[in-house]
């Protein structure tokens, strides 16, 4: 028990390593400085606004990821359901639906994917990993299935669709707001309500939650209808700026979430993470994608380079919560 | 009217074809320390998880402060003043001090639909509260993984007091720990006494228990095979008469 000693003489850096987003805020810096000095256009407003407009559509999905992970559960499905709110919403409105209803109705289907996987994954206890793999496989499946393989294109002109994903200036569009605005209220929930710390709880220790008497099902299944319905909605904003949806769109984002999640400290096995760190996570992997694109990179490095970063940053997280959380 | 905090009757509970409990009466007076005692596998777990609401009988009934009770989750009999704590399941090591001490209590501020919580009053009260029961703790932001299992064991009983709990349940408080921890452990089950609660000690070790209890209940097997007043017996007699109900000759 040393440690207690340590903490007392360190107390001010400890402080610092408490805050959940330390490592993640350091990354990103370090990030933004190395891009500015390689390429003079990286600090423009125009690029970093596309950036951060670009790190929206996946941000959303990650500060659903985020909170069901926190809650100990894990979703794979997030980047089929991101497909498939968008293709729900362009056939009601090629069909004649109104646009508020179609938009009622993909996030509802979310929620009811993401409800589908937490009833299945608590009542049966298979691990989240598998029911929410072949929930993937099942939407991905219905998806070539409907549309053939083809892209359905929106056919009418829908005005909504600008608060979604339109331009607000520049390379902002309404995505990024949305982004803020999600991300501010689950930080909120996440650390300044009942629910996040339930939340927080769950993942820490479900039996000693379901002993002081926390509706630990209850929290899971929120997560996962959250999740889903959030990835709906992330779909959606990147349909409101394209008009088209692929059936293969948002494939591996569900583990781009993942990475933003653990880039920003959120631990895979529950019990602890940060809304505020799948923020920056998702931003910097957004950053990096631009960042080398810009350098003259070929496009393929991205993918080896965000695989690098992810696993430095996991080992990084995790050293300085065993200093501040054991 | 009665000065029995806890009375349950005939308890049976089976888990498939095992008989956990095979009719036990368990009774609990009013400020007094209970030692709850046997073999692993005699019931005590399940006896209690069931006077908690974590399981439901499959007979029997279940008399709380002179009131019969039917407690669905652990939650309702939290409610009423019933403060368990378990051995691994007391308190959440990832999560800081302050939100453990209030874990399902939270002090919440309606704002709209969103149950705000208070967390600077929350943090304040933690620490004024451990610091009552003698525990000075360096910051209310420190996580449980850093504390050791006695001061966890202290924390989740000085929880159970703030929050007036009648009857504080103790699953092996002591199976971990030092001697010392152990005897600072006891010191605070004998405090809680003093401030008029009653307490269930369970434990597989007489000796543990011996020096604060005020009775002796023995379980093997699923029943009850003796109640005994401490001054009654030694410890070395109760060692005696579950090793024999337990079939060691």
């Amino acid at each position: 028990m040393n440690d207690h000693k340590k903490s007392r003489a360190g107390g001010n850096f400890l402080q610092i390593l408490r805050i959940r987003e330390f490592g993640a805020i350091v990354g990103i810096a370090i990030f933004f400085v190395i891009f500015s000095v390689i390429s003079d256009r990286f600090v423009t407003i125009d690029n970093l606004t596309t950036t951060f407009t670009m790190a929206s559509e996946l941000g959303i999905i990650a500060i659903g990821v985020t909170m069901l992970m926190i809650s100990g559960e894990f979703d794979l499905s997030v980047g089929a359901a991101f497909a498939v709110g968008p293709m729900i919403f362009a056939i009601m409105i090629n069909n004649g639906v109104n646009e508020f209803l179609a938009i009622a109705v993909a996030l509802a289907l979310g929620a009811g994917i993401g409800f589908a996987n937490g009833v299945i994954t608590i009542r049966t206890g298979i691990p989240s990993f598998i029911t929410t793999l072949g929930m993937m496989m099942f939407w991905r499946g219905i998806l070539l299935a409907v549309t053939g393989g083809f892209p359905i294109m929106l056919q009418r002109n829908i005005p909504l669709l600008k608060y979604l994903g339109g331009r607000v200036a520049g390379g902002l569009r309404y995505s990024a707001l949305w982004f803020i605005v999600l991300a501010f209220v689950f930080w909120i929930i996440l650390e300044r309500t009942r629910y996040g710390n339930w939340n927080f709880a769950t993942g820490g220790n479900i039996g000693a939650s379901k002993a002081l008497g926390i509706p630990t099902t209850r929290v899971k299944l929120v997560n996962f209808m959250i999740c889903s319905a959030l990835a709906v909605f992330a779909g959606l904003t990147t349909f409101a700026r394209f008009k088209i949806v692929d059936p293969t769109l948002g494939q591996e984002m569900e583990l781009e979430a993942i990475a933003s999640a653990v880039m920003g400290g959120t631990l895979l096995t529950g019990g602890y993470g940060s809304i505020f760190g799948a923020f920056i996570g998702a931003l910097m992997i957004s950053m990096v994608r631009n960042g080398l694109v810009l350098a003259g990179a070929p496009a393929y490095w991205y993918r080896a380079f965000i695989g690098v970063i992810l696993i430095i940053a996991a080992v990084i997280n995790a050293r300085i919560r065993k200093k501040v959380a054991g | 009217m009665s000065e029995e905090i806890v009375a349950m009757r005939d308890i049976k509970k089976s888990f498939g074809r095992v008989q956990a409990l095979k009719g036990v009466d368990f009774r609990v007076k009013k400020n007094e320390i209970v030692g709850l005692l046997g073999d692993n596998g005699a019931g005590k777990s399940t006896l209690i998880k069931i006077l908690v609401g974590y399981y439901q009988p499959d007979h029997g009934e279940i008399f709380f402060d002179g009131k019969k009770v039917k407690f669905r989750s652990p939650w309702d009999s939290r409610r009423l003043g019933i403060e368990t704590v378990y051995q691994d399941l007391a308190l959440v090591n990832l999560m800081p001090l302050w939100r453990n001490f209030f874990l399902g209590r939270e002090m919440i501020k309606k704002i709209g639909p969103i149950n705000y919580i208070e967390h600077r009053k929350m943090k304040r009260i933690a620490i004024e509260a451990l610091k009552q029961v003698g525990i000075s703790l360096r910051s209310p932001d420190e996580t449980v993984a850093f504390m050791s299992g006695g001061e966890r064991q202290a924390v989740a009983i000085a929880r159970a007091i703030h929050f007036g709990a009648k009857l504080l349940i103790l699953d092996e408080p002591t199976a971990a720990l030092s001697v010392g921890e152990t005897k600072m452990v006891l010191e605070h089950i004998l405090k809680a006494k003093e401030r008029g609660i009653s307490v269930i000690f369970i434990t597989h070790n007489i000796y543990h228990v011996y020096e604060v209890a005020d009775r002796l209940v023995l379980l093997e097997h699923g029943e009850k095979i003796g109640d005994y007043r401490k001054k009654d017996v030694t410890p070395k007699e109760v060692m005696d008469i579950i090793a024999a109900a337990a079939g060691v000759k």
